[in-house]
């Protein structure tokens, strides 16, 4: 398909798609949950090998994020953290309880800015209120 | 367009610089993920419409084997997993205008060993040269273009 013919396309999808809703997405091509709570444009920064965080351009707050390889998160959460678990729902769990698997399963103290910067993230979701699909569950 | 497939896993064939030949090649984006791009707004669509076709045919670097990254497949050190990187001519503002690129920024559109390009985003370039990521030396094995 032509670049422009693309564009195109994509845009018409935008035209007809309903008012935007903030989404926690599974994407089986990169095994990973795309969190997004704004429609803001924004920048990507790392900040373990889990999550890239999503800061809005204009308002520099957290507007989403990337989770990366769940797969791989589920196992070794299911493995430190059996209870796990219960938060799963027709294989679909609120996004906190990812967050909050992830902060309860590492040796980060709580004035790291990586701890600091999850506890932002899960206010974030929390506020949405959003639900991710956990293929692998 | 070219569709491969149908129903809910088609995609949609984008032409996209071949490092390997340094021709062109075909890399794939999932019609699911542009309609879930749709739903987050004019900037999120208009950057999928217009800066990853650009990025994909026009990089100005090509990583492979996204390294400490957990987007690799560790079974194949992360061959076949590349992040195209490149500054586009603009940038959308939120009520869809046009802007310049920014200014400390890249973007960057990642691909799977098949090809599927499944994310994208705007990062932090290297301070030392803005026409790369931050970090590109620790993320990635090595520059193959």
């Amino acid at each position: 398909m032509s670049s422009s013919d693309f564009a195109a396309e994509m845009l018409q999808l935008a035209q007809e798609a309903p008012a935007f809703q903030p989404s926690a997405i599974y994407d089986p091509d990169g095994d990973c949950i795309e969190f997004i709570a704004k429609p803001d444009s924004f920048y990507g920064e790392r900040i373990d090998d889990l999550v890239t965080v999503y800061y809005s351009h204009e308002s520099k707050e957290i507007v989403g994020s990337l989770i990366k390889s769940v797969s791989k998160f589920y196992r070794e959460v299911l493995q430190r953290v059996p209870g796990f678990k219960i938060e799963i729902h027709d294989g679909r769990v609120r996004l906190v309880h990812i967050f909050r698997a992830r902060l309860w399963t590492s040796d980060l103290g709580p004035e790291d800015v990586v701890t600091v910067t999850y506890q932002k993230l899960l206010r974030v979701a929390e506020d949405t209120n959003v639900e991710a699909e956990l293929a692998c569950a | 367009m070219a569709k491969n497939g149908e129903g809910r896993r088609a995609h949609i064939l984008l032409d996209a610089f071949d490092p390997g030949t340094n021709g062109v090649r075909k890399v794939q984006i999932s019609h699911r993920r542009m309609q879930a791009v749709a739903k987050r707004g004019i900037v999120q669509a208009s950057e999928c419409a217009f800066i990853v076709p650009a990025i994909l045919l026009h990089p100005e670097a090509v990583f492979e084997g996204i390294r400490w990254d957990e987007d690799e497949d560790k079974h194949e050190g992360g061959a076949g997993w590349q992040c195209y990187c490149g500054i586009p001519p603009n940038s959308y503002r939120t009520d869809g205008s046009a802007a310049p690129p920014y200014d400390d920024e890249v973007y960057l559109v990642f691909i799977n060993s098949e090809r599927i390009a499944y994310n994208w985003r705007w990062e932090k370039c290297d301070p030392d040269d803005p026409r790369l990521p931050k970090g590109h030396v620790e993320r990635f094995k090595r520059r193959i273009k």
